[in-house]
């Protein structure tokens, strides 16, 4: 049997277990909704779901547009800030002492709250105090890792390019970079999903009403239970596409390696740590 | 003549360290005098182990020569030249316990690194690193990654690594360390090939004797606290080395003579050796 066969057979086996177990589910839902004859306020069928979705795509897909623009932009941008400061850190020790432990403080708090003055500073149209505390939340995870990254290379390599007669540029270019490209990778897994929750969650705090968060919370206040759970399936088409990107970053980062690595979290400081290398392995 | 011109080395050694000594955290409440007064001259083609008690300065002694670090006082000389002149010009090729090979590049990258370093062009570094792979005959291996490869082979690797650019001296820090004895016995015979071919000096640290004694022909013998040369125990096991050198007299007789001198250190320093492998 060819690879490819294979691996078909892998998806499907692993697949259908999940989407007959959803299928039930979906299934039992509808069944006790018309049974007992549940109103559409307490908790809409999902047939009377699908049929609001089937009304309503247009406008459901351009919230998912908005909410997924913002946290795409933050992501991205709260990357490339991220990494540019965390060459400034592994440059300038003294900020490095100075940045960490804020970096740390910071994720300790729940900074979501300060999205309120953030939109304050930018018109009330705008989308730009949401991209930002997207762009803070993913600076802080990328920063603290790829900064780690830089720093944390083994000392047998440092000797080595020493012996090498290597320049600190070399040394920088060779090793230092290399070695925190995984670091980068698992920031990233874990980062893209939280961009999606907290560009979904600052539209909780004011702002135009145009996202996913701010049309599930006026859908729900006016009761129009069967429309509100449309958007929460594009919430969750959202989250999917964001949790499959940070699959799909995963896989390259075990391309770059090679090999499969165990990450730790730990919750506040969200940092987490390449596996070290195994010195012995088998033939592939 | 001058007193420099005395202490100048003999222009044919290898390795000439002149009363080196070195002290970690001078002044501090955490001082360590890890050497003293260390005088040694390694002739080219010479095979020189370093044995004796952890902690007893054969590490530092090895990054005093690559001028990884610098004497507190005393001078290092190799190939004639001062120790920071020797490592500017990649005058010797390291090898560690870990092989330090650099996971995110193949093994024939990994190879062409020091050369890269050198600024060699593409082509070149090429050759040169498939001239490598044969002579550590793993040739087939050049476009795996180093994990991929069991713990032999990841050293035998970072040996060819260390000889990339064909450096007079070698210099070893229990590279086998890490490894079974099977894969040792068979590392150590690969070696000394490895280093005829090459026409390579050695100086290779090892707390093993029969390690010691099988590579060299010449053990230097140290004691720790402060570390110092306790002995210098010439080996001749006459004409080749090969497995049956393993169940020669004059190979036992050898490992008694360095075990004797490593007791005597013992003596003189009133410190039990530990770490000393008689295996
Ligand atoms: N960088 C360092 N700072 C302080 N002390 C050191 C350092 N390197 C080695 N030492 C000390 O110097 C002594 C000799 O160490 P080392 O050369 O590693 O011994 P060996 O390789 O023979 O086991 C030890 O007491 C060790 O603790
Ligand atoms: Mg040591």
């Amino acid at each position: 049997m060819s690879t490819a066969a294979m691996n078909a057979m892998r998806v499907v086996r692993a697949t259908w277990p999940p989407i007959l177990f959803g299928l039930a589910f979906l299934g039992t839902w509808e069944l006790i909704v018309v049974l007992y004859d549940i109103k559409t306020f307490l908790l809409p069928a999902p047939s009377a779901i699908l049929s609001a979705l089937a009304d309503n795509v247009g406008s459901v897909w351009d919230a998912v547009r908005v909410t997924g623009t913002n946290a795409l932009v933050g992501l991205l941008l709260g990357t490339v800030v991220g990494v540019a400061l965390s060459f400034a850190l592994m440059r300038f020790r003294v900020l490095n002492e100075l940045v960490t432990p804020l970096a740390v403080a910071l994720n300790a708090i729940p900074i979501i709250i300060v999205v309120p003055v953030l939109n304050n500073m930018f018109s009330t149209t705008s989308q730009v105090g949401r991209r930002l505390m997207v762009l803070l939340i993913v600076l802080f995870i990328v920063l603290v890792n790829v900064a780690k990254g830089l720093r944390q290379v083994s000392a047998t390599h440092v000797e080595l390019m020493r012996s090498y007669a290597a320049t600190p540029w070399e040394i920088l270019v060779k090793i230092r970079i290399p070695n925190a490209v995984p670091y980068l990778f698992t920031a990233l897994r874990i980062a893209a999903p939280l961009a999606v929750i907290t560009a979904f969650v600052a539209e909780y705090f004011g702002g135009t009403q145009d996202g996913l968060g701010s049309r599930i919370t006026s859908n729900a206040a006016n009761s129009r239970n069967d429309v509100m759970w449309a958007y929460v399936i594009g919430a969750c088409v959202l989250g999917l596409t964001f949790y499959l990107l940070a699959i799909l970053i995963e896989n390259a980062a075990g391309r770059h390696q090679g090999r499969t690595r165990s990450t730790t979290t730990t919750g506040t400081t969200a940092t987490a740590t390449p596996a070290a290398p195994t010195g012995v392995a088998a033939h592939s | 003549m001058t007193a420099a011109a005395d202490s100048a080395p003999a222009p044919s050694a290898a390795v000439s360290v002149g009363r080196a000594s070195m002290v970690f955290n001078a002044g501090r409440v955490n001082e360590v005098a890890a050497l003293t007064d260390i005088e040694l001259d390694i002739q080219p083609r010479d095979f020189v182990s370093l044995i004796g008690p952890s902690g007893c300065g054969k590490s530092t002694l090895l990054r005093l020569i690559a001028n990884l670090l610098t004497p507190t006082s005393g001078e290092v000389f190799v190939n004639g030249k001062p120790a920071a002149q020797a490592r500017l010009d990649q005058d010797y090729g390291m090898a560690f316990q870990q092989s330090g090979l650099f996971e995110w590049r193949s093994v024939r990258k990994n190879i062409e690194l020091p050369l890269e370093l050198k600024g060699w062009a593409k082509q070149r570094r090429a050759d040169r690193a498939n001239e490598m792979l044969e002579l550590v005959q793993l040739p087939e291996f050049g476009d795996h990654r180093p994990w991929e490869l069991s713990g032999g082979m990841q050293q035998r690797i970072a040996i060819a690594r260390a000889l990339a650019a064909h450096p007079p001296l070698l210099l070893m820090d229990e590279p086998f360390g890490a490894l079974d004895e099977m894969t040792r016995e068979h590392m150590q015979a690969e070696l000394l090939r490895i280093c005829a071919a090459a026409e390579t000096t050695v100086v290779f640290v090892t707390h093993s004797i029969p390690e010691a004694v099988y590579l060299s022909n010449r053990v230097v013998v140290m004691s720790p606290r402060p570390g110092r040369i306790t002995d210098v125990i010439d080996v001749d096991l006459g004409g080749e080395r090969d497995e049956d050198t393993r169940e020669d007299d004059a190979f036992y007789a050898t490992i008694t003579q360095v075990r004797e001198a490593l007791r005597g250190a013992e003596h003189d320093s009133g410190q039990p050796v530990r770490g000393v492998d008689d295996r």
